[in-house]
This record gives C-alpha cells, sequence and structure tokens, in this order.
C-alpha cells in the first residue's frame, strides 16, 4: 500500500460504485418490468374503450383514422373471418391468435405486443396493439432521468471523498511532517494541535521515546566526556612517572621506548573520543558562524607545521578566500585530522597539498598527499569506527585508533556537505574532497 | 438497451481491469517499478483507437477474415506474454530476464487494453449517430466500467494486502486462468473464422450460469466461463493452463537447482 490516502479514496469509491450500480441494475430491471405492466394495463383499458365507443349502432365499417404510427387496433367478428373495422396502419389480417390476453407478433419488420379482448356482449374480437421497442425505449427514456444521478453523483463522491480523507489524515500528515523536519540533534516533544484517537498511543509513545532517548545522549555524553577528561589527569601522572624513569634508567631503554608509545597511543585516543563526541551531528548543539575556510586551513597549517618540518614534507595551500557557515572547533578538528593523516600516512620528504576553492554553491576542500593511498574497495570501510586499513598489520608504524576519518565523516554531516576519496593528483597516494554548502 | 451496454462494456472492461490489476499487484509484491504502467496505458489507448478507426481495412483482409484473425493474434500474444512472464518471474535476480519479464508484463497489459478498448470504442461509436439510443448505452457504458474497474481495485488490494507469497500464489493463479481464457477465446475467433470447423458443444450449462447473467460476466472474465464451448475451445483451455503450469514448475526448479 503506497498511499493510505489512495487506497482509502479508490476502495471507498469501489465500493460506492459497485454497491450503487448494482443497485441502480436492480432498480431499473423493476422499473421497467412495472413500468411494462403500466403499458400493459394501458392497452387493455384502451381495448375496453375501444369496444364501448363503437357499439353495435355506431361501428364505423372500413378504415379508421389513426394517429400514431406505433399502436393500431382491429375489430374482428366472431369467428375471426371478417374485419370490422381497423386503424389506418393496421394489418388486415389476424396477427398471433385470437385468443383473450397478450401476446407479442411480428408485423410491419417490429415486434408488437398486443392485448386481444373478447366483447361478450356483442360477441367479437377486439385486438389493440402497440410497438415493443417504442414501450421499451418510453419506459427506458423516464427510468434513466431517475437514474442519471446516481451516475453523475459517483465524480462528486470521489471529491468529497478525497477532501474528505485528507481532512482526515491531516494530523498524521502533520505528525510526519514534524518528524521528518526534526534535525538529528532535536529530540523536542512533538506537538499536535489536535491529537484524533488513533493517534493518541502513537504520539504519546514517540514522545516518551524521544525523551528517553534525549536523556540517554545525554548520559552517554557526560559519560564520555567526564571518563575522557578524567582519564587525562591519570595519563599525566603516568607521563611525569615515565620522565622519571627515563632519566633514573637512561634514554636507550627498549621497554621504556614502548610504554611511551603506549601512553602517547592512549592520550591521543582519549582525546579522539571526545573530539568525536563533541563533533557528533547527533551531540553538537551545532553554534554556527562566517569562517572563511581558507583563514581557518592556514591557521591549522601554522600550528601543526612543526610536524611537517620533522618530515621533510613540502606542504602547500593553494585556492582563495571562500565563506562558509560552520562550527569553528569542528572545522578545526577536520582540518588537523585531515592533516595529522596526511603527516602520518606520507613518507619523508614528500608532499601534501591542501587547496580550498569557492564554487557557485559550495566551497570545495581537498587534502592530497603522496602516501601509499588507500585501495578503491577500502573508500567506504575507512569511515567506520575504530577501522583501520590492514588492520593491525597497519605497516605505516604511525600512531593512530581509526576513529580520524570517522571524526571527519561527522563533521562533514554535520554541515551538511559531501566527502569523496580518490587517488591524489601526486602521483600516488589519497586525495580528500570535501564540498560544504557556502555562505 | 442499458442492461445490453453494461454487459457488453463489463466483460471487456473487466477482463482488461483483472489484467492489469493482477499485473500491477505482482509488480509491487515482486518490488518492481509501476512507471511503466503510464506508459502501456498510453501506447494501449492509442492502439485501441487506431485498430477501430481502421476496421473496416482489416475486417476486409484476409477474405474477409481479418477481424477474426487479429483478434487470435492478440489473445495468443497476451497469452504467450503470460507464459514467458511466469518463466522468467523465478529468475528475478539475473538483470536480462528481469528485463524480459518485465517487457512481457508491458506487452499483455497493452495488448489487453488494444483489444478491448477497441471493442469498447467500436460499440459506443456504432450509436453516436443514433440520438434515442446514445443516452442508454453511455449509461450502461458507464456502469459497466464502473463495476469492472471497481472489481479490479478489489482485486489489486486483495493481493498486495495478503500476505507476500499468498498475495504472489493468488494472482499466479488468476493469470493462469486468464491465460487458458485467452487460448480458449483465441480458438473461438478461429472457428469463427473457419480455420477451425464448429462442432457440437461439449457442454450446455447456459440453465445453470448464464454467460449473459452478471455473474456468468465475472466468471466469464476470471476463468474464462463459456455455457457452450466447442470441444477445441475446452480442450485448448485445459491444455494451455497445464502448459503454464509446467512451464512456471519448470522454470522453478532450474533456479532451485541453480541456486
Amino acid at each position: 500500500m503506497k498511499s493510505i490516502r489512495l487506497f482509502l479514496l479508490l476502495s471507498l469509491l469501489a465500493t460506492i460504485t459497485l454497491v450503487n450500480f448494482v443497485a441502480l441494475l436492480h432498480g431499473y430491471q423493476s422499473s421497467m418490468e412495472k413500468a411494462q405492466s403500466l403499458f400493459d394495463s394501458r392497452l387493455e383499458s384502451t381495448a375496453r374503450l375501444i369496444a364501448s365507443a363503437n357499439s353495435e349502432q355506431g361501428i364505423q365499417q372500413g378504415i379508421a383514422e389513426q394517429q400514431t404510427p406505433y399502436t393500431y387496433f382491429q375489430i374482428w367478428d366472431s369467428g375471426g373471418k371478417q374485419l370490422l373495422t381497423r386503424s389506418r396502419n393496421a394489418p388486415g389480417f389476424v396477427t398471433g391468435e385470437l385468443s383473450e390476453g397478450f401476446h407479442e407478433v411480428n408485423f410491419d419488420s417490429y415486434r408488437w405486443r398486443n392485448f386481444v379482448y373478447r366483447d361478450q356482449h356483442l360477441n367479437r374480437w377486439i385486438v389493440v396493439a402497440e410497438r415493443i421497442d417504442i414501450r421499451y425505449s418510453l419506459a427506458e427514456e423516464v427510468v434513466l432521468e431517475s437514474l442519471l444521478p446516481i451516475v453523475i453523483a459517483i465524480p462528486v463522491a470521489a471529491l468529497i471523498i478525497w477532501i474528505a480523507v485528507g481532512v482526515g489524515l491531516k494530523p498524521l500528515r502533520q505528525f510526519a511532517d514534524q518528524v521528518r523536519g526534526k534535525r538529528a540533534d532535536d529530540l523536542s516533544p512533538i506537538h499536535l494541535d489536535k491529537v484524533p484517537y488513533e493517534l493518541i498511543a502513537v504520539v504519546s509513545n514517540t514522545n516518551a521515546l524521544l525523551g528517553r532517548l534525549d536523556d540517554a545522549f545525554h548520559r552517554e555524553q557526560r559519560f564520555a566526556s567526564d571518563a575522557a577528561h578524567e582519564l587525562r589527569t591519570p595519563i599525566s601522572v603516568l607521563k611525569v612517572h615515565l620522565h622519571n624513569l627515563k632519566q633514573r634508567l637512561g634514554e636507550g631503554d627498549e621497554d621504556i621506548a614502548l610504554l611511551k608509545a603506549g601512553i602517547e597511543r592512549m592520550g591521543h585516543l582519549i582525546e579522539q573520543i571526545l573530539a568525536l563526541y563533541r563533533t557528533s551531528p547527533d551531540q553538537a548543539s551545532a553554534r554556527f558562524e562566517r569562517l572563511d575556510l581558507y583563514k581557518l586551513a592556514q591557521n591549522v597549517i601554522a600550528g601543526d607545521f612543526v610536524n611537517f618540518e620533522r618530515k621533510q614534507q613540502a606542504i602547500s595551500l593553494e585556492g582563495e578566500s571562500a565563506l562558509v557557515a560552520g562550527n569553528r572547533f569542528a572545522l578545526e578538528t577536520l582540518l588537523q585530522n585531515l592533516l595529522s593523516n596526511a603527516n602520518k600516512y606520507t613518507p619523508e620528504g614528500g608532499e601534501i597539498r591542501v587547496s580550498v576553492r569557492p564554487h557557485a554553491e559550495s566551497v570545495e576542500l581537498k587534502v592530497e598527499d603522496s602516501g601509499p593511498g588507500i585501495p578503491a574497495d577500502q573508500y567506504l570501510r575507512v569511515f567506520e569506527r575504530f577501522y583501520r586499513v590492514h588492520g593491525d598489520r597497519h605497516d605505516s608504524g604511525e600512531l593512530g585508533c581509526g576513529l580520524g576519518l570517522t571524526i571527519v565523516s561527522h563533521i562533514v554531516e554535520l554541515h551538511h556537505g559531501q566527502i569523496r576519496l580518490g587517488p591524489s593528483s601526486l602521483g600516488q597516494g589519497l586525495a580528500v574532497t570535501i564540498e560544504i554548502p557556502g555562505e | 438497451m442499458l442492461l445490453n451496454a453494461v454487459i457488453i462494456i463489463l466483460r471487456e472492461v473487466l477482463e482488461a481491469a483483472l489484467i492489469i490489476s493482477v499485473f500491477l499487484a505482482l509488480s509491487q509484491l515482486l518490488n518492481r517499478k509501476l512507471g511503466w504502467m503510464l506508459v502501456a496505458l498510453i501506447i494501449g489507448f492509442s492502439g485501441a483507437y487506431l485498430y477501430a478507426v481502421n476496421l473496416s481495412a482489416i475486417s476486409m483482409a484476409m477474405e474477409g477474415t481479418g477481424q477474426e484473425v487479429l483478434n487470435a493474434v492478440l489473445h495468443s500474444v497476451i497469452f504467450l506474454s503470460l507464459l514467458i512472464f511466469m518463466i522468467t518471474v523465478p529468475h528475478q535476480a539475473h538483470p536480462m530476464w528481469r528485463r524480459i519479464n518485465l517487457v512481457t508484463i508491458v506487452l499483455a497489459v497493452i495488448t489487453a487494453i488494444v483489444r478491448e478498448g477497441s471493442e469498447i470504442i467500436l460499440y459506443i461509436k456504432g450509436f453516436i449517430g443514433i440520438p434515442d439510443l446514445l443516452s442508454p448505452v453511455l449509461m450502461g457504458s458507464a456502469v459497466g466500467a464502473g463495476i469492472g474497474l471497481s472489481v479490479g481495485v478489489f482485486f489489486y488490494y486483495l493481493l498486495v494486502n495478503m500476505r507476500k507469497s499468498h498475495g504472489i500464489w493468488l494472482g499466479y493463479l488468476i493469470l493462469l486462468l486468464i491465460g487458458g481464457s485467452m487460448v480458449a477465446q483465441a480458438v473461438e475467433f478461429m472457428i469463427q473464422a473457419d480455420y477451425i470447423a464448429a462442432t457440437t458443444p461439449v457442454w450446455d450449462s447456459s440453465h445453470f450460469i448464464s454467460e449473459r447473467s452478471a455473474v456468468g460476466q465475472l466468471l466469464y472474465a476470471l476463468v474464462g466461463y463459456e455455457a457452450t464451448p466447442a470441444p477445441q475451445q475446452a480442450a485448448a483451455y485445459f491444455s494451455s493452463i497445464l502448459m503454464l503450469v509446467v512451464a512456471a514448475g519448470i522454470s522453478f526448479m532450474f533456479r532451485r537447482k541453480s541456486s
């Protein structure tokens, strides 16, 4: 069932049509039968009238004048041998049989219904006949007039049903519009002007669900944020202890180096989890402002320049000033994650190219590197949480937790943008292209 | 006159409405798009109009048996479409079979509309010069079309609102019966055109259910009911249904084996 409104319209209309038309046919048949019996009684009366008008003294011999071509009469003697009189269009012979009652006969290329009346008083036969097709069409004309409104009423009924069903479904449409129009982070209850009985349970249960969801999100956000925040302190303490240990045991100890890498990895993971929750479309209270993406990229590159310098990588920023409506913290995190990935996976002495270009309705941000790149069949998977290309066998030896591109995709979604991965134009490596609606 | 018009139009509309509603419902149950229906309707009605306006030329063809032969061909096309449809349904996963399947649906609907639509146009056209009869004929046509379309709507919603597997099987069953009816009618036209010799009917059930009654019309559209069928018609009816069942069965078995 594609549409409730269409289903109700068609099924109601089909029911009305079927019931009305079957009743119409029944009414037509009964009316026609009734009309035929009325015509029969008129024929009978006419025969008696002719009998009384043509008394023995006044009987007119020969042919009587007659106006209507679809009726005729004959008066026969008692033996049916001699035709005493007839109307002009009547045959000069006996049509059918001379026995009292109604008969159907063929004459003059038409079917006629005749009534034979035996005048006992004057001992003669009176035959009155009427063309059946004329009787039928006269009756049909009268009956059709009364049935026509039923046929005309069907399109009118269709219009009324369409409007009535539309009005009846209005609360459902309002409900659907409100649900559809909700932003990802809007978990406020749904309000309808009038809630019909059938929707009370749906609206109240949906609102209760939204309320529970809102509470759960807040709890989760608080927990993740508090947990990550609380973990920063012990990690700082660990770093101090590590420093002291390093002083005591010397720089060259392999276990110390592994411990250091582990602590750094844990610290990075906590920072990324915090960023993930802060930038998730479900969670981010999107405070949007007017930002120049080009300038933002300039600042982020400058802030992280030391990392590129350490690996002697050539980083360049191309393009021009491009304004977007965005969340500053989120877009900075996006740039930091993209540049950090490029820095990590591009070998020493490699090249990284960042470009920001305004288009007609959007701004394009592209980060290309000359690293090993990602196989095309893994483009979609890298956006999954904690997914790393080649899994645990990742051979870059770089610090990572598999959250970077997940965070980037959240931020792009938050800004109603699009993200594409593809091969870099620097010979090899990855190109990440992001399009965000322009200001 | 009104009753005659109702019976003639109901017979044509009901048959076309059943074919269209069953295919629409099956398309929905088999997750097909329904946009093809609009195209099929437009081509079908155009074809019906062309058939009606060229009737005299068609009738004169083939020594005066052109109309009967064309009608027999149209019925055979519907049957063949149903046959290929049933064979291709189990292989929907394959794009080529899926495309062929859609073509058979469109072809069956177009042919049904051409055949039934042209009859309706010809019938009404015959009364245009007779004002006394036109009004009851138009009203009778509206009533017949209304009843036929309503039954089609009910069948459609019955099939799509049933449990999916039941809907598909009932749709199949109706198509089987329509297929049998199409071949039986094609044979009837060939008898009328004297290509097949007429013989005495196998049975006469007109005393129980007259072909002209409303029940007779519904049964005619649903199961191809004939009160006095010729032996060739009865044989064609049952053997074509058997052919559809066997073809669909073999196709299903092939899918099971290949999967």
